[in-house]
This record gives C-alpha cells, sequence and structure tokens, in this order.
C-alpha cells in the first residue's frame, strides 16, 4: 500500500505541473490588452503608453518568457495567484468563502443523487428486463441527456407554477449554513435537485450494471441456496461489491459536477466559485478567471487522487494491477 | 482487411474461407434488421435524421426568417389619444406593437419570444447552428484524436506516456472550466469555438481511441504485416486505423451530443454570439418565465432532444460496432 501511495502521488506532480504550465500559457497569449485595461484606470494622469509601460513593469510582463514562467512558478508556491484587475484583492482571499459554498452544493448534490441513485439502481438491476427496469433506464437515459440548467429552468417553473414557491434569487439572499440554515438551503434547494438528478442517471447506471455482474456469482447464489431473504442477500452480499465502483465514479463526478455548478450558481445566485468565474469572465478579470480555473483544477487532481487510494485501500486488488 | 493480406498465399486462404461461411445479406437488409431489433436506436437515428434535416434545410423547414419581428394591432390604440390627456400615451400611441411573447397558435406553432420573432422557426435555425458547430469540431477532433492515439498506442514508450500525463492534465479540468479558460485569452466567434471545442475534444477522443489501438496492436494480423515487412507507416495507417473506425464513428456520434451540449452552455452563459442559438434562448426564455414559459420550455428540450439523439444513435452504434467499447 505505502509503495502504492508512492507511485501515486508521485505521478500526479507532473500532471500538475502540465495544469500550471497550461493556465501560465493561457494566461499570456494575450497580455496586451489585459495590460491595456488595467492602465486605462491611471491614463487620465499619465500618458497612456507610460502608463502600459508601468504596468508591465509591475506586472513583470516586460521580461523574457521564461523568466515569467519562473516568476509564475514562484508566486504559486507562495500561494499568490494572482490579483483582481477590478477590486484589487487576491484571488485567494475573494475565493476562500466562495469555495465553500461550492463545496456545500456539490455535497448536496452527491446526497440526493445517492438518495435517488441507489434503490432505483437496485430496483432495475433486481427487475431486470421487466417493463419497471425499462422505464427506469429510460429515465436515466434522458437524465444524462437533460441539461442541468434546463432541468434548473424546469424545478424554478415547477416551483412557481404548481408549488407556489419561488426561491429567492437575489445575491444578497445568501447566508452561509451556520449562520442561517434556512436561508442558506432555500438558495441551495433547486440547483442541488438540477445538478442532482443528472448525475443520478449516471450512478444508477453504472450501479445497476455492477449489480447485475454481481448478482450473476456463486457466492450471491450461495446466499440465496442458504435461504436468506432477498433484503439480506442484496445489501449484505451484492451491495457491498457493485458499491466499490461507485465511489470511484463520485471521484470523478465531482469534476463533472463543479463544471455544470458553473452555469447552476450563476442562474440561482449562489455565490460559489462557479459563479465567480462567469462573472469576472463578463468584466473581462481575466488574472480571476485564470487563479480560480488554476485553483479548481489542482482541487481536482487532489480529489481524485484521495479517491484514488481510498478505493486501492477499499479493494486491494487494484493495487497489484 | 481481408485484402490486404490477400496477396501471399496461405494466410489469404484463411481469410477468404471466413469471409465465404458468412452469408451476407444486402446492406439495407441489414440494417432494417438492426434498426428493428434495437428500437431505441431506431429512434435516436431518427431524431438525428430529424435535427439534420433542420439544420440543412432550415430556409425550407422554418416559416418563417428567424429574424423577424412580427406586429400585432394595438388593442391600447386610440387614435384620439393626442386630444385626451387623461389617456396613458405610451402604450395608446402606436397603432401596431410587437406580438412579443405569444402563446403557441396556429400562426406561431410554438409562440414568440420577447422581441416578437417566431421561436419555432427559431429553434429551426438554432438546429443549423448547433449542428455547424458540433460537425465540424467533432471532425477535426476525431482527425487529430485518433492520429496522435495511433501513433502513441502503436509505438508505446516515452511518447506514449509523455501523451498519457498531458492528457491527464486535461482531465483535471473539467470541460465547461476548459472552454471558460480559453473563452478567457480569446473571443469565442464561431471559429476559435470550433477549435477550442476540438481541442477538448481531441482528449477524449484520443483516450478512448488509443486503449482500442492497445489490443490491436497485439492481434496477429498485425504481426502478420509486419513479418510480411510492412513498415510501421503502414501498418498503422492500412492496418491499425481502418480497425479503429468503429471506435471512432461511435465516439463521433456521442462526441457530437456533448459538443452541442457544450455550446448550449457556453450560449446559455452569453459567452458566445451567434444570430440563433438554443443556449441564448433558453437563457432569455427564463427572464419572462412565469408569463410566457414557451420559448425556454421548446428552447430547452430541442438541446434535450438533439443531446438524447446522439446518445441513443451512439450506444447502439457501439453495441452493433464495439460492444467492449466503455464510454
Amino acid at each position: 500500500m505505502q509503495q502504492y501511495i508512492i507511485q501515486r502521488v508521485l505521478l500526479n506532480i507532473p500532471v500538475i505541473l502540465l495544469v500550471v504550465t497550461f493556465v501560465f500559457f493561457a494566461s499570456h497569449i494575450r497580455p496586451d490588452w489585459a495590460e491595456q485595461r488595467a492602465a486605462q484606470g491611471m491614463s487620465s494622469t499619465k500618458d497612456y503608453k507610460e502608463a502600459v509601460q508601468a504596468i508591465r513593469h509591475e506586472l513583470g510582463t516586460d521580461k523574457p518568457l521564461w523568466r515569467q514562467y519562473v516568476n509564475y512558478l514562484g508566486k504559486i508556491s507562495r500561494g499568490d495567484f494572482g490579483t483582481s484587475f477590478i477590486t484589487g484583492h487576491s484571488v485567494t482571499s475573494e475565493l476562500r468563502g466562495r469555495l465553500v459554498a461550492s463545496m456545500e452544493l456539490g455535497a448536496l448534490q452527491i446526497l440526493i443523487s445517492l438518495a435517488i441513485a441507489v434503490p432505483i439502481g437496485v430496483v432495475a438491476a433486481v427487475r431486470q428486463d421487466t417493463w419497471v427496469d425499462y422505464v427506469l433506464r429510460f429515465t436515466a437515459v434522458l437524465g444524462l441527456a437533460i441539461p442541468a440548467f434546463y432541468l434548473g429552468t424546469l424545478l424554478l417553473l415547477l416551483a412557481t407554477k404548481v408549488v407556489g414557491w419561488t426561491p429567492p434569487l437575489i445575491p444578497t439572499a445568501y447566508r452561509e449554513i451556520w449562520q442561517d440554515p434556512a436561508a442558506n438551503l432555500k438558495m441551495m434547494a433547486l440547483p442541488a435537485l438540477a445538478g442532482g438528478f443528472a448525475e443520478a442517471a449516471v450512478i444508477m447506471r453504472l450501479l445497476r450494471s455492477e449489480l447485475l455482474e454481481v448478482l450473476r456469482q456463486d457466492y450471491v447464489r450461495t446466499a440465496w441456496a442458504k435461504g436468506l431473504r432477498e433484503r439480506a442477500v442484496l445489501t449484505r452480499h451484492a451491495m457491498r461489491n457493485a458499491m466499490a465502483p461507485v465511489v470511484t465514479i463520485i471521484g470523478l463526478l465531482i469534476g463533472v459536477l463543479f463544471g455544470g455548478n458553473v452555469v447552476l450558481e450563476s442562474m440561482f445566485s449562489v455565490p460559489g466559485a462557479g459563479q465567480f468565474i462567469v462573472i469576472s469572465l463578463e468584466q473581462s478579470d481575466f488574472p480571476v478567471v485564470q487563479g480560480v480555473v488554476l485553483i479548481v483544477a489542482v482541487a481536482l487532481v487532489t480529489t481524485n487522487l484521495v479517491v484514488d487510494l481510498a478505493y486501492a485501500w477499499i479493494d486491494p486488488r487494484i493495487r497489484y494491477s | 482487411m481481408a485484402r490486404e493480406i490477400a496477396a501471399p498465399g496461405g494466410i489469404a486462404a484463411m481469410a477468404g474461407a471466413t469471409e465465404v461461411l458468412v452469408a451476407r445479406r444486402p446492406a439495407w437488409q441489414r440494417l432494417l434488421r438492426t434498426a428493428v431489433r434495437r428500437p431505441l436506436g431506431t429512434i435516436g437515428g431518427g431524431i438525428v435524421a430529424l435535427i439534420c434535416v433542420a439544420a440543412v434545410g432550415a430556409p425550407l423547414v422554418a416559416r418563417y426568417d428567424p429574424a423577424q419581428s412580427f406586429q400585432i394591432q394595438n388593442s391600447h390604440y386610440n387614435p384620439n389619444v393626442a386630444s385626451d390627456k387623461g389617456y396613458n400615451t405610451t402604450t395608446a400611441l402606436d397603432q401596431y406593437v410587437q406580438d412579443s411573447k405569444s402563446a403557441p397558435s396556429a400562426k406561431h406553432w410554438l409562440g414568440t419570444d420577447e422581441a416578437g420573432r417566431d421561436v419555432w422557426s427559431r429553434i429551426i435555425w438554432g438546429a443549423r447552428r448547433s449542428m455547424g458547430i458540433g460537425v465540424p469540431t467533432m471532425l477535426l477532433a476525431v482527425a487529430v484524436g485518433a492520429m496522435l492515439a495511433v501513433v502513441s498506442g502503436y509505438f508505446g514508450g516515452i511518447v506514449d506516456t509523455l501523451m498519457q500525463r498531458v492528457l491527464d492534465a486535461f482531465q483535471a479540468f473539467p470541460s465547461l472550466l476548459l472552454l471558460l479558460l480559453i473563452g478567457s485569452a480569446f473571443d469565442l466567434n464561431a471559429r476559435n469555438l470550433v477549435l477550442s471545442l476540438a481541442f477538448v475534444g481531441v482528449a477524449q477522443v484520443s483516450r478512448v481511441v488509443r486503449s482500442k489501438v492497445l489490443t490491436l496492436r497485439e492481434l496477429p494480423f498485425v504481426e502478420a504485416g509486419r513479418v510480411l515487412g510492412a513498415t510501421d507507416l503502414r501498418l498503422m495507417v492500412r492496418h491499425i486505423l481502418p480497425n479503429t473506425m468503429g471506435t471512432v464513428i461511435v465516439v463521433f456520434t456521442i462526441g457530437i451530443g456533448s459538443v452541442i451540449l457544450a455550446e448550449a452552455s457556453l450560449a446559455f452563459l452569453g459567452l458566445t454570439h451567434a444570430g440563433v442559438s438554443w443556449g441564448m434562448m433558453l437563457n432569455s426564455g427564463r427572464n419572462f418565465i412565469n408569463s410566457s414559459p414557451w420559448q425556454a420550455v421548446f428552447s430547452g428540450a430541442a438541446i434535450t432532444l438533439a443531446v438524447l439523439g446522439f446518445n441513443l444513435l451512439g450506444d447502439t452504434l457501439r453495441d452493433v460496432l464495439d460492444p467492449r467499447l466503455r464510454i
């Protein structure tokens, strides 16, 4: 296990380095644009060209590319992920509270998707090739096709027209969960449901196919043969093995969820990291976009590493393949 | 493949024999049998065909110009408004007003949007936008991705390891995030949109095709080719590449669905600009969803239907062409 952990961690170092390099080049494709934007604020007093020059000096973009790259690496290793053009605050200070909101939304979505997918996946597998199975599978295929932001729109329509409840869509209505759980959950409810449904489809399909495979194995037949009840066979024998791959897919889903939440957070005014990216993009606040993307990507690489290690710990066969 | 090996005697006889043993029906009969046996794939194929018709024949299928703003008699119109001081002049002055946000009717099958434009016509033209981005993107992604996959999978070693690490790095970004990053550096017009979506697609295509190449290169026919003196280039282009085509077609089909979804997401966020786009329609329809939900509901349904069609077709193609493939 120790050797496996070391191997996996070492494999991730070049990946993170490449992620950083990629973000670095993306941020240097059009530096002039960014500098001119920044210079606009101070061009009233100085000559415009002089202002651009001053900004270039301040940002360090007048140096050769390799030097800039080294500086960039140094900055990042010190935890400096850039500064907003608009507010002048550092990206990390703005992001701290937002990551909490994003993580809360993601956690809610995973809980909802598991609550939907596990019972449905079990029923579909146990009643394989009956009409129940067909209906559930078709719903899952539909769930895969429907974009989260359309589902969110439909849920909003449904809540307003049928339930007669409209969630607060103004950003100022947001409260952190330990300040005011009710207000927080009101904001989170619809995006959590919309994202949760979409992911439930993926989990349900995987669980169904895994369970079908497990149910055909000898030890399950033994369990049936010794007269165990269906519930005991399913939960104590079959599910344990069928759930292992679901653990891995949840790790991968965190990335997918984050991508989808960029849209959902903007739609439902949840002040998360995804909404931050979109707002910054609208304001052409590129350092923020790139800083946030980098932090999120590194966070996802780390999450996947942890999930991989957890999986190897659950299922020792993985370590030797 | 059989034709390739056909020149030297012994192997040719074997290849020829398997060819004879399988009695082949005409292509259209086989297609029909597959269609009947796999109803979901047939539905998917039907949806895809409809979208293709809409995209290609948009000027003929759409009933109106998608940019045309329809007018309607103003019910508040009062010709004497100028002399009548007590009247609300802003609503009473014009004889005609925009026929905006109207419900579905015989004239406007799916209603009209906030500017009085016909939603049905805009959805048809939206199909052209979606396919106009989806098809070239995946063609590019598949061409580059398959080439990279064959080279790296065939040679293995350091080239392969390097490429895998680069792909892992791309995999670390959720694809929408990668697109937003690219969008921060470039203006996402149609050309840049295709290029950046294809860029994201290459990583996904080559990952899948590479795993296929890894199994193919161990098969006897590749070894046979090598024994006969075929060069690496010939083995890759004439032997391995043609055998990845099943996988490539599946990836291509499912990929178009995800490109349509990605385009819709970016348009929904207002990060692209196009005349008509389903994502844009859904976004603007959201603003008046309670008074007139038609535009939002129908444009979203169009996105869902398109993605569903390509997914169903792709799933079935996979079952037929490459059953072991896991996407």
